[in-house]
């Protein structure tokens, strides 16, 4: 078939775009999509535009356009005013940017006030499916040291399992191979909270006989273990599975952060 | 023609990085249901394909380590298994037609499966937890699958291109010998 070079061109194109379809569809939502009625718009916009102007002049609206050269002087102070403030904008943005990110920080650190922290970048992320790990900005010439816990404005993330001077490799509760103490908050049971493949859940496991679970109720770390502070909070209850034998029962838990959109972490040094 | 070969050599070392930054950062947010493709099985493979056993296993073993420093909790699982799949690919070159669309499909399905499923095991071992949810397991693995499949689709006339050169300059003593 790529002897066919025309042939072959051409379905390549195609299965580009039927991939770069099935990859939109597949992450987005309706609301997120806005940007296809923005195209369509500026479509629609100039016909639009020309009906309207011949909509005007026939019902007699041209007044409007009758001093050409005034109008023309004052579309270009208008072009360059809308220069300036276009550029002005521009630095707005990175102001804006910058504001938010501070706000992060410091969002985090008011909430975690009991913890000495140190805030921190997500530089890169796991490349695995089957993982979930990152790599975070700050490392042993920050006081970072492996086993310090990472949280975010929403709760825990994970913790540091390796160290280099300048960056610090973070493996998260949502990795297959993290287990977490964790203590369910209107009851108090206690239970081993375990990562998984799916990136939206977590399996709480080990919860005693007797315990009685609720839906939606919160669940945090319990401070056993000695990697975890007590009382991060890690998630919901979001189903409970009875099995046949009652030490098998386990609850599935939504993590409260949501890792797919992690940016910005804390680091717990105390 | 030493030359040459260092030349191809460090370009396939920046071609690694290249791919490292695409999948680290472009494939994160670019997935399909939020599974990302495995672009180093395939290229693992395609070196074995083209430059054969011996290359195919020493750069599937640098990518491993490379990979394994980078992000891995441990040195030396994905250089086994990306070197294995360097290998496979030295294999295949023996016996099957690279030319051959289909067959070069089923190439990337089998080597995706071999790889994901050697590492799961493998870090299951070593990090000492269990197997579980299998459904999801095959889930995320057919949609990789498929995913790595139309990736190869797309790249395959650039690769063949490539690749025929380079096994040109690398195979230069046996080329017949494949045919007679």
């Amino acid at each position: 078939m790529y002897n066919n070079k025309k042939g072959g061109t051409i379905g390549i194109i195609i299965t580009i775009v039927i991939l770069i379809l099935l990859v939109i569809l597949s992450n987005s939502k309706l609301s997120d999509i806005s940007y296809l009625g923005n195209a369509i718009n500026t479509i629609v916009m100039p016909i639009q535009n020309g009906y309207t102007y011949l909509k005007n002049k026939i019902s007699g609206n041209t007044g409007f356009f009758t001093n050409i050269e005034e109008l023309s002087s004052e579309n270009d102070n208008l072009k360059r005013e809308n220069s300036e403030l276009e550029q002005k904008l521009r630095e707005l943005e990175i102001i804006k940017a910058e504001n938010i990110t501070l706000r992060e920080y410091l969002n985090l650190t008011e909430k975690y006030t009991s913890y000495t922290t140190t805030p921190a970048y997500i530089i890169n992320k796991d490349t695995s499916n089957y993982s979930s790990t990152f790599v975070i900005n700050v490392g042993s010439n920050d006081g970072i040291k492996e086993n310090m816990a990472v949280i975010a404005d929403k709760g825990l993330v994970g913790h540091v399992v390796s160290v280099t001077s300048n960056t610090a490799k973070v493996q998260t509760i949502i990795d297959p191979s993290s287990a977490v103490s964790v203590i369910f908050k209107s009851t108090g049971d206690n239970a081993i909270c375990k990562g998984s493949i799916s990136t939206n859940s977590l399996k709480a496991t080990y919860i005693s006989t007797g315990a009685e679970i609720l839906e939606n109720d919160t669940i945090e770390t319990s401070g056993m273990g000695g990697i975890y502070p007590k009382g991060i909070m890690i998630g919901t209850v979001s189903k409970i599975e009875n099995t046949k034998n009652v030490i098998d029962k386990y609850a599935i838990i939504k993590p409260a952060v949501d890792f797919n959109k992690l940016e910005t972490v804390l680091v717990i040094i105390k | 023609m030493e030359k040459r070969k260092t030349l191809i050599a460090i370009s396939l070392i920046l071609i690694f990085f290249i791919i490292y930054f695409l999948q680290s950062n472009f494939f994160s947010w670019f997935t399909i249901a939020g599974i990302k493709p495995n672009i180093f099985v395939i290229l693992a493979l395609f070196i074995g394909l083209f430059l054969g056993r011996k290359y195919g296993l020493c750069f599937g073993i640098i990518y491993g380590f490379f990979l394994d420093s980078l992000i891995g909790r441990n040195i030396g699982t994905s250089s086994l298994m990306l070197g294995i799949i360097g290998l496979i690919g030295g294999y295949i070159d023996k016996n099957f037609s690279k030319d051959n669309r289909l067959m070069i499909m089923a190439m990337v399905a089998i080597t995706t499966i071999i790889y994901e499923i050697g590492l799961y095991i493998i870090q299951s071992i070593i990090l000492k937890y269990q197997i579980e949810q299998i459904n999801i397991l095959i889930k995320t693995l057919v949609i990789e699958i498929i995913y790595n499949i139309i990736i190869t689709i797309i790249i395959y006339p650039l690769i063949k291109k490539g690749g025929y050169y380079v096994e040109g300059i690398f195979k230069e003593n046996n080329i017949l010998t494949r045919y007679f």
